[in-house]
């Protein structure tokens, strides 16, 4: 089977391009062959060989000018701007192509070099338009800076009193990103991200020369939860980001660190401010997460950010319409309905966008007031150990391994939609490393080729107990990296916890097995970004018991998913909302607390792999909004049963006394206690019948998940055009 | 100022119940009633824009804010920041013609002595720091006038990149003057209503209520 | 005769104490040159709604022969917007009628009366914003209209 065109898999010899090796720690220990001396600029410097020059270069310090080459795409050596000049060759070479040899002298600061470089930029800037003034590219152009540092000083430009320059007619690839053509120089970037890491091969060239086009042969919507990295790899201004276009110059903006809350992965983000304003938000690269790209949802919904928000605290007045009032009131007004309501009776449900500081703040008012009835809207199963073991709900594996994976096998998971830059690693192991894919599960487009095993729940049990005769358990068995991945949202079912069971006996039997014993090989996959801090803290997951015995108070700390109604409360129960958008939570609210979203505070949130990462304040929460844990604090005050912290460290110290990992930001630890896990779900294995179904099975329906993404008008005009487009022909 | 050291003193744990009760209402009313009820065309209009005190001690502490506001308003020196145009209708205020001595208002070339800032002209982004640099080595009580459409709004630069778009964005403006330029007439009446700004001051009565 | 009452400056202490005594004696020039700074002696052309008087004298050279005097109730609060627009033509030399002498004036329902500014009062102009807002705030549905 040839997962990549062909030219490309053999031009694939470097590993490099798969994450740097000291990230990967189960990166195979190769023999490694001796390496090969070679000079740049008489620097000596030796490599492995079958390193490119330019990447030797790279080892001392050189950088050489590039538009084509990128680190985590295939090598097309088109540009031309890395010529450099190579002793003893006749003419200069492409320095990103040339696989080095022994003793070679690399000269890339002579005349020759110099010059080759002016003559390649004077040829892409025949045909680029001058509209640098117009163009969002400006200010983060590879183009404007290297023909700054490169280029000629001078123009020699004559031709547009006789022919012209080129002119191509703009693209129109959806929503999210602007195409102007005509600013295109063919560096293929784009093409080759869509082929190989987002694996929506519409991209290409027609034409040849003066007539080379790079499009999608018919006019069609680049169909992808990655679009949006194309813009980033763009080395002009030919691809722009369609939302943020004419918005803001890039030295104009503030940019802050922050953590994406939109999947469960927490990629890591910069998010670009001017005058209070989001504005946009980019991939920061972190090579254990998301390497340097990121899902058009994490990317684009920061339009949401600025409707539907809760900007003052409002009260539903004797007619039961909210109207606004000033804080003390509400919170006098939810401290009353607190006081009245005996600690049984008061239900916090946390929402799937909460920080750690808040669910801290919010389980110890509870528990103070002496109530016990804190959940969040996810359900997990809670038979065997429950979430008393961190192993068994999070990726044990680590996102980063997944790619040293040889078969995965995912079990009721569209990872594409849940988790897109997971199943972007997916797809690399699948690429790069000839990893199988398995998957239980409906029929779904992960972008590469899997194989499907069926999508009944009894399939996981055939396989845990070894009673299947299918030939994916003799390639679990087999492999020597197997990753077993579990979608959370199975969970729900009355069989989940007996799917659980299977799947951690499953694991577990093929972990024993293996050579490695570092290897993990049980993973479940949150969908939110809020669980794993909630479970940590010591959440029960799920609302469903608790409900049902008639709540007096239900305190809905950002929950938005639906899972409580008004129809399913008694008529005097007090509902009282802390969040930052008015979506359904609020709308079913009788005190509503308005809270910051993940932009406008330094909140902990814990990824899918148990990962505590922070974001930080880009702009301040809108209007009268506060930082949720402030709120939380407030109104314990007002309870008369004081919270005992004043600060954001203080919280942080609480926090870490219920769970280190909880602070320990940017690391990961390694889970244990697998076999008690296993052991304690034993007696849960009971036959399972049922059919395993995801709930994002197609483009459309990733987009719009959370409250977020349901307030930004982009991600509804997402969905607009991919129901368009599976209208068309194409 | 007095309102936020007075929120300050108050300890966080009871604020709220403070609040409730209302203690801090006649000090933030007080302070934010910065402004004069309107005038009666027919009504005589005494010296004084502190009539109604209820005692002997709060007639004194407000004879002591005439005083002092008196002292104040007569001797306005402004601190010389000529940016562009607006600056040359600014230097005509001080010849003869409009001769601002007679108000007590002579240009001062140092931050350290000034009371006023006319920011007299478009104010870049370049300048910005230097502005607030200035104005924070002025000694309070301070008041700034901001003359002309550039530093009111930016004006008719407003939309360059390299202009802030109105000099309140780096400085608290008591008086605008409006024009392209202001001529300086204007800018004299802008003295003017400072002058008359200065004299609704209340510093001496606040101290007093505290 | 008059030319030595003119060597002799005496018409000069002729008019000092036609100033003074036009403008109320010395107790009365006193107050007057507190307020004003300044003492002259004119005929009073008119008087506006406020009750400021309006005088000239043709011997002040141009550009001083013209001034308005406020009206006692405003004291020390004077202020150049409290000449109305009718009398400001005339204070600037752009016409030499006074308003209640220039038949031509137009006068329309839709003029409105003259006030002074009031800008420091409670009754100051304030613009509204015309920005949109960065934010859009979520407006709850009405539950019940009863």
């Amino acid at each position: 089977m040839l997962r990549q065109p062909l030219t490309r898999a053999l031009a694939l010899s470097s590993s490099s391009r798969i994450a740097p090796l000291g990230v990967r720690r189960y990166a195979e220990a190769l023999a490694q062959p001796e390496k090969v001396e070679v000079f740049i600029d008489d620097k000596p410097v030796y490599v492995p060989p079958g390193t490119t020059v330019l990447q030797a270069a790279a080892m001392v310090g050189v950088e050489i000018p590039r538009f084509c080459y990128h680190e985590r795409l295939a090598v097309a050596g088109n540009c031309r701007m890395c010529l450099v000049e190579v002793e003893k060759s006749p003419k200069p070479v492409a320095a990103c192509a040339m696989p080095v040899m022994k003793g070679m002298r690399v000269k890339t600061t002579s005349d020759l070099t110099k010059k080759a470089r002016e003559g390649v930029m004077e040829f892409l800037l025949v045909n680029h338009p001058l509209d640098c003034p117009i163009c969002d590219q400006g200010g983060e152009c590879d183009l404007q800076d290297q023909s700054m540092a490169f280029g000629s000083d001078k123009s020699r430009f004559t031709d547009i009193h006789f022919s012209g320059k080129r002119a191509v007619e703009d693209k129109d690839v959806g929503p999210l990103i602007k195409t102007i053509m005509t600013r295109c120089i063919h560096c293929t970037r784009c093409i080759r991200f869509a082929s190989e890491v987002a694996g929506v091969d519409d991209f290409g060239t027609t034409g040849r020369g003066t007539d080379m086009q790079v499009g999608t042969y018919v006019e069609k919507m680049f169909l992808s939860e990655l679009s949006g990295n194309i813009i980033d790899l763009c080395p002009v201004g030919a691809l722009t980001s369609k939302p943020y276009s004419f918005a803001a110059r890039p030295w104009e903006t503030r940019r802050i660190d922050s953590v994406d809350v939109l999947d469960p992965l927490g990629s890591n983000i910069v998010v670009a401010t001017r005058t209070n304003e989001v504005l946009r938000i980019l991939p920061r690269t972190n090579e254990e997460i998301n390497e340097e790209w990121l899902s058009d949802k994490s990317r684009f919904a920061c339009d949401g950010l600025k409707r539907q928000r809760l900007v003052t605290p409002m009260v539903a007045d004797s007619r039961g319409n909210l109207t606004p009032v000033e804080w003390e009131d509400a919170i006098v007004a939810a401290a009353h309905a607190i006081r009245d309501c005996p600690p049984n009776k008061l239900v916090a449900i946390a929402g799937e966008l909460a920080d750690a500081e808040s669910l801290v703040a919010l389980k110890d008012l509870v528990n103070r007031l002496g109530g016990e009835n804190v959940c969040t809207e996810q359900y997990f199963p809670m038979g065997g150990s429950g979430t008393d073991l961190r192993s068994s709900y999070l990726l044990n594996t680590k996102i980063a391994n997944v790619e040293d994976a040889d078969f995965v096998l995912l079990i009721g998971t569209n990872v594409r939609f849940e988790a897109p830059l997971l199943n972007a690693r997916i797809r690399k192991a699948f690429i790069h490393k000839e990893t199988d894919v398995a998957y239980i599960g409906p029929k779904v487009d992960l972008t590469y080729e899997y194989t499907h095993v069926g999508d009944s729940a009894s399939i996981v049990k055939e396989l845990a107990t070894g009673s299947s005769n299918h030939e994916v358990l003799k390639r679990l068995q087999s492999a020597k990296r197997p990753v077993v991945i579990l979608g959370a949202d199975q969970l729900k079912t009355s069989e989940g916890s007996a799917l659980l069971a299977f799947t951690q006996e499953l694991a577990l039997r093929l972990q024993d097995k293996l050579e490695d014993k570092e290897w993990k090989v049980l993973n479940v996959l949150q969908r939110t970004a809020s669980q794993v801090a909630a479970l940590d803290v010591g959440y029960k997951p799920g609302v469903g018991a608790i409900l049902q015995d008639g709540p007096k108070v239900v305190y809905l700390l950002g929950a938005d998913a639906g899972v409580v109604t008004r129809e399913s409360l008694p008529k005097d129960c007090v509902v009282i909302y802390q969040g930052h958008h008015g979506d359904v939570g609020a709308s079913i609210a009788d005190v509503v607390l308005p809270g910051a979203a993940y932009t406008e505070k330094r909140g902990t949130y814990v990824n899918a792999e148990g990962r505590a990462q922070q974001t930080l304040p880009a702009v301040t929460p809108p209007g009268k909004a506060r930082e949720d844990w402030k709120i939380l604090r407030a109104l314990s005050e007002v309870l008369g049963a004081r919270l005992p912290y004043d600060t954001l460290d203080e919280v942080r110290h609480r926090m870490a006394e219920i769970s280190p990992s909880l602070v320990a930001y940017g690391d990961v630890q390694n889970n244990n206690y697998f076999a008690q896990a296993r052991v304690l779900a034993q007696s849960l294995q009971k036959p399972v019948s049922g059919k395993l179904d995801v709930q994002l099975k197609q483009l459309e329906d990733f987009f719009m998940t959370d409250a977020i993404s349901r307030a930004s008008p982009t991600m509804a005009k997402c969905v607009q055009a991919v129901l368009k487009q599976k209208q068309s022909p194409y | 100022m007095q309102a936020i050291k007075a929120l300050g003193a108050v300890a966080p744990s009871n604020l709220l119940s403070a609040l409730r009760k209302g203690a801090l209402t006649p000090i933030t009313d007080q302070v934010r009633q910065t402004h004069l009820p309107a005038p009666d065309t027919s009504e005589k209009r005494p010296y004084s824009p502190f009539q109604k005190t209820t005692n002997m001690a709060e007639y004194a502490v407000a004879r002591l804010d005439d005083l002092l506001n008196w002292g104040r308003k007569g001797s306005i020196w402004p601190m010389t920041f000529g940016l562009a145009c607006c600056a040359v209708e600014m230097m005509h205020i001080a010849a003869p013609r409009y001769d601002m001595d007679r108000y007590g208002v002579v240009f001062r070339a140092s931050p350290r002595q000034a009371d006023v800032m006319i920011v007299a002209g478009t104010l870049t982004n370049k300048m910005a720091p230097a502005l607030r640099k200035v104005y924070d080595q002025m000694p309070d009580p301070r008041w700034v006038i901001s003359m002309g459409s550039c530093a009111n709004g930016g004006g008719y630069y407003h939309y360059s990149y390299s202009v802030v778009r109105g000099c309140d964005r780096i400085v608290p403006v008591d008086i605008y003057v409006p024009g392209c330029p202001p001529t300086a007439e204007a800018l004299l009446y802008g003295v003017l209503q400072l002058q008359k700004k200065v004299k609704r001051m209340k510093t001496v009565q606040i101290w007093y209520r505290n | 005769m008059s030319n030595i009452a003119k060597f002799l400056a005496l018409d000069k202490v002729a008019t000092f104490f036609n100033i003074i005594k036009q403008n109320g004696g010395i107790r009365g020039s006193l107050f007057k040159l507190y307020r004003q700074d300044e003492l002259k002696d004119g005929t009073l052309v008119g008087e506006d709604k406020f009750g400021n008087k309006y005088f000239e004298n043709p011997r002040y050279f141009y550009g001083r022969n013209r001034w308005v005097e406020y009206s006692d109730k405003f004291h020390m609060n004077y202020d150049g917007s409290q000449v109305p627009a009718e009398w400001y033509g005339w204070l600037h030399y752009k016409t030499d009628l006074p308003p209640h002498l220039d038949p031509n004036r137009p006068k329309y329902k839709w003029m409105k009366d003259w006030n002074e500014n009031l800008s420091g009062t409670t009754g100051q102009y304030t613009p509204y914003s015309t920005t949109r807002p960065k934010i859009e705030a979520w407006e709850p549905k009405s539950k019940s209209t009863v």
